[in-house]
């Protein structure tokens, strides 16, 4: 019992926790939705108790519907004194205190629909001068009297339906409403109508609306001398007898437009009686629908003759079978639809004589049209001809069409099954609008099928599932100004030259008709085009020389294309009155290279529509991008960039410089840090014995001695002349200074040399001793002007220097230089270095 | 243990608190249908006379809903849930702007809407299996004025 007891506590805790959690969290977040900042606020079904303190004072639209306010204080909207619209739908308000609209001399619209109210304050809705409309449907009222809204001067609408008012008095206050348009009492508990209810009826200008009462009585003359502009009466009578004399007893009434009938779910199974309408003969009357009558007229000769005297009838939602109308000269505007026609019955129609707009539209059953039957009948002052969403089959002559309907202006066959047209010569000569769309089609686009319309100025075949492969399809179209023909399509997909006989045409639609290509002229003609539909085609470009002569044209539709970019040669060519441009949900490549356009585009963002929908489909990390939102700064190499490089750059070739300027001293740097220097053969105290003919003393003495001896880095030359010891063969010399204290050996070859005995011997010396020592310790420098062939002759050398790398000098300023760096660096390969000598170097 | 016990009446309460419980319309020996609303904003009240209607293809029904957008324009969908995947099967308009054939429309935002009456449809036979069934009624602007989810056992 105990555990129970606890387990019930904890689930009370539980539920109370979560009942707290859901209500804070409810309660924490800034409650309405913000549709336009400053203006316009939702704030539907939030558990409001009273006006946000988030809403500004600016709101003119204002959503506080489904909220519990229960009771409207005085001056409860004193917040937000600018509203124009006020919805407190559903708010359970059961109380309007003095001057609760206090201050919103702004409010147009009220919408107080579904609130319980039980009392009414008689200035509760004082201050609202402005008011249009006041919608209180389902507010639990029942008199009109007690409803304190005569000062509403503004007043045009007045909603009352779902409600207990069981009067249709209206009470005086009525006669200073002069603006009141509609007055609707739908759903109420009117049971019945006395002469002089509507005495206080404010202008002749009004629609009434009574349907869905249950009218039992009419007093005679109750609405003699009444004026309205419409007069809804659906599902009002409780029965048809009700509803005869209930109509006898409008008489009097001056209705423009009077609507009769019921629901289909409010049906009742009744039967008919022929002179139901009577009454419609005893009212003034343009204009009857009679709408959801049930099985109740099953043809129009069973109905009151009274009908006939009215210009317009319509028809709806019945089950009209057939028409029959004796001769009249009343009856200019027929209009059947959702009926259950199965052909369209113009023998019977042919008695309305002055008839002159037909329609009979929505009516499944409807397959048959027929103007070639045998029997003459004509409708010779029809305007208007409107059989559109039937199932019809047609087939369309031209000619018939002229002779049965002389005057026929206008033809609607859109939404239809099947239409077939041919080719001929004579057809209606005032035709002037034509809406085949959404019907398929059998003929246009092989055919020249419209060679006769020469009046027409409007033509729709749009979605006609018809290929146009002929140039003269639109042939014979000479008035034609609006040609809309979307979704269809063109023979290759190729739009050429259909439209060169179309050349008043103002307004053409080809969207959605698969193009790939626009020929150069297709438009050549046009030139009095105003708006062009292109969109929603396969077009990878429209070339400037296509649109050029359309001068005329103010709006251009090419959006849903594939076009990439435009050029300078595009835009410089775009007709110059272009008001209107939608070049949205292309393949826009943002690179750089197409700035021109982007940069174009962006100075011309008002002619663009839809321009939030212009957006790069290439280079891939700016897919998606908005073209108005182009960085172009993307594209521009900033200054700081090129500084920088320029200066990294200079920076790089000085160093280089001087690297290669003080190279040695780098040498002898990193020799002396990484200690390499130790010598360990000291037996060698020259750098190299230069083998030379005493000829080129002068030579060896300007080019070797002094820039080797005295350069960086310093060698030591041995010179036969200096060097040698006197007193001592020259063999020997030749033998222990020369080569056996020598590193390298340095040979001269000039044409004295190649001469020189000595020189000879001398090097034949140092080549065993390399062969000796293994060592390529042997640096040939060829002097300029030795004669190849002579070195050729001197076989052994020849052969060495073919194999080996020797040098060349020749008296040239950079030649010199490159010389004597090379030979430097040959010479530097294997020396070593005392501490003293590297730094004596580098103070050098 | 006590803990034990009280996990799932804290998920029950938590899930009764967001969706709309489940109602039966028709149960008998060969038919059971029950339906749940998948409109967030409210439950759905329906009825049906009875279960054989079903078969006949006219069934008189009962609905109620207060509404929280106009319907000058209504249209109705019914998907079929099979495998997955929703397949739609039924689909028109029940309320054009002017002259409508059905005396609900036209209501207001706000209006208590109450049908009652036959609702007829091409009679099928409905297979044995379990399906379910969603319609969703919505208005001009595409808002949502009903929407169930109809679960149908069928033997």
């Amino acid at each position: 019992m105990v555990r129970r007891g606890a387990l019930s506590l904890l689930v009370f805790i539980t539920f109370s926790l979560v009942v707290i959690f859901r209500t804070r969290l409810i309660a924490s977040v800034n409650p309405c939705v913000q549709v336009t900042p400053g203006i316009t606020y939702v704030c539907m079904e939030l558990n409001l108790k009273g006006i946000p303190s988030e809403i500004p004072n600016s709101t003119q639209n204002l959503d506080l519907s489904f909220n519990p306010l229960e009771v409207l204080y005085s001056n409860y909207f004193s917040l937000v004194p600018a509203l124009r619209f006020l919805d407190i739908t559903r708010c359970h308000i059961t109380k309007i205190e003095d001057d609760a609209f206090a201050g919103l001399h702004s409010l147009s619209v009220l919408l107080l629909t579904g609130n319980p109210l039980q009392f009414l304050a008689p200035r509760a809705f004082q201050d609202l001068t402005s008011l249009q409309r006041l919608v209180l449907v389902e507010t639990n009222l029942f008199l009109l009297d007690s409803l304190p809204i005569g000062h509403l001067m503004s007043l045009q609408e007045l909603n009352l339906s779902n409600n207990y008012i069981d009067s249709l008095k209206l009470p005086k206050y009525f006669s200073q409403l002069i603006h009141l348009k509609r007055l609707i009492l739908q759903s109420n508990k009117i049971s019945s109508i006395s002469s002089g209810d509507l005495d206080a009826l404010p202008t002749h200008n009004l629609t009434l609306v009574l349907c869905r009462n249950n009218i039992k009585y009419i007093q005679p003359r109750s609405f003699k001398r009444v004026y309205l502009q419409e007069l809804s009466l659906r599902s009002s009578f409780e029965d048809n007898a009700v509803m005869q004399v209930g109509l006898l007893n409008l008489t009097g009434l001056h209705v423009n437009s009077l609507v009769l009938g019921g629901h289909r779910n409010l049906r009742k199974a009744e039967s008919f009686n022929k002179n139901l309408l009577d009454g419609l003969c005893h009212m003034e009357l343009q204009k009857i629908t009679l709408i959801c009558t049930g099985d109740a007229f099953g043809r129009t000769d069973s109905l009151s003759a009274c009908l006939n005297n009215i210009s317009t009838v319509r028809f709806m939602h019945t089950y009209l079978k057939t028409v029959y109308f004796p001769k009249n000269n009343n009856i200019r505007h027929l209009e059947c639809k959702d009926i259950r026609f199965y052909h369209v019955p113009f023998e019977n129609l042919a008695s309305l004589t002055e008839l002159r707009v037909l329609r009979i539209t929505d009516t499944n059953t409807l397959v048959e049209f027929n103007l070639r039957s045998e029997v003459n009948w004509t409708l010779k002052n029809l305007e208007t001809l409107d059989l559109s969403d039937n199932n019809l089959y047609i087939d369309l002559r031209w000619l018939c069409l002229k002779e049965r309907f002389s005057n026929l202006m206008v033809l609607n066959l859109s939404f239809n099954s099947l239409i077939t047209l041919s080719t001929e010569v004579f057809g209606p000569t005032k035709l002037k609008y034509l809406d085949l769309q959404h019907s398929r089609l059998i003929g246009p686009g092989r055919l020249p099928t419209f060679l006769c319309l020469k009046t027409l100025i409007y033509l729709d075949i749009s979605y006609t599932s018809i290929v146009i492969t002929m140039e003269c399809s639109f042939c014979g179209l000479d008035s034609l100004e609006v040609l809309k023909m979307a979704g269809n399509s063109f023979k290759d997909n190729q739009l050429a030259n259909a439209f060169t006989n179309v050349t008043k045409l103002k307004i053409l639609d080809i969207s959605y008709c698969q193009l790939q290509h626009v020929s150069l002229s297709s438009f050549d003609l046009l030139h009095d085009l105003r708006e062009l539909n292109i969109s929603n085609n396969k077009l990878l470009d429209f070339y400037p020389e296509s649109y050029m002569h359309l001068q005329a044209l103010t709006i251009l539709d090419f959006h849903s294309n594939q076009l990439i970019t435009l050029t300078k040669k595009h835009l410089e060519n775009l007709p110059s009155g272009l008001k209107k441009l939608d070049l949205s949900q292309n393949l826009f490549d943002c690179s750089c290279d197409r700035l021109y356009f982007l940069r174009w585009g962006q100075e011309h963002k008002d002619l663009f529509i839809n321009a939030e929908m212009m957006k790069c489909h290439s280079p891939s990390h700016l897919k998606g991008t908005q073209l108005m939102h182009f960085d172009e700064s993307t594209c521009q190499v900033s200054v700081t960039t090129v500084a920088v490089s320029v200066s990294i750059s200079v920076i790089v070739a000085l160093s280089l410089i001087l690297v290669y300027k003080f190279y040695f001293h780098l040498y002898y740097m990193i020799l002396l840090l990484s200690g390499g220097h130790s010598t360990t053969d000291h037996s060698k105290i020259y750098d190299a014995f230069v083998i030379y003919s005493g000829e080129d003393q002068v030579w060896v003495k300007q080019e070797l001695e002094d820039t080797l001896e005295s350069g960086v880095p310093r060698f030591r030359l041995c010179l036969h002349y200096r060097d040698f010891r006197p007193g001592v063969p020259i063999i020997t010399n030749i033998i222990k200074e020369g080569f056996q204290s020598s590193r390298k050996v340095i040979a001269v070859v000039s044409t004295h040399f190649l001469e020189s005995r000595w020189c000879n011997f001398e090097l034949e010396v140092a080549q065993s001793w390399q062969l000796l020592d293994s060592k390529a310790s042997l640096i040939f420098v060829i002097l300029e002007g030795v004669d190849r062939a002579a070195l050729r002759q001197k076989l052994g050398l020849f052969r060495y220097l073919r194999r080996n790398a020797y040098l060349v000098w020749k008296d040239r300023e950079v030649k010199r230089h490159v010389f004597l760096r090379q030979l430097k660096s040959a010479l530097l390969e294997g020396k070593t270095w005392t501490e003293d000598e590297l730094k004596a170097m580098l103070t050098n | 243990m006590k803990t034990f016990k009280a996990a799932p009446l804290i998920f029950l309460l938590i899930y009764t608190s967001i969706g709309w419980p489940t109602h039966s319309v028709c149960k008998n020996s060969h038919l059971e249908i029950y339906y749940i609303s998948c409109d967030p904003l409210q439950d759905f009240a329906f009825t049906l006379d009875s279960c054989s209607g079903l078969t006949t293809g006219s069934v008189n029904i009962r609905a109620a809903t207060v509404l929280r957008h106009s319907i000058r324009e209504l249209f109705v969908t019914v998907n079929l849930f099979f495998n997955g995947k929703s397949i739609p099967i039924f689909s028109r308009q029940l309320c054009e702007q002017n002259h409508p054939n059905l005396s609900f429309c036209g209501k207001k935002k706000g209006e208590h809407v109450y049908y009652e009456g036959p609702v007829s449809f091409r009679s099928y036979d409905i297979p044995h299996g379990d399906f379910n069934v969603t319609v969703e009624l919505f208005n001009g602007d595409q808002h949502t004025i009903v929407c169930t989810n109809f679960t149908i056992l069928s033997r």
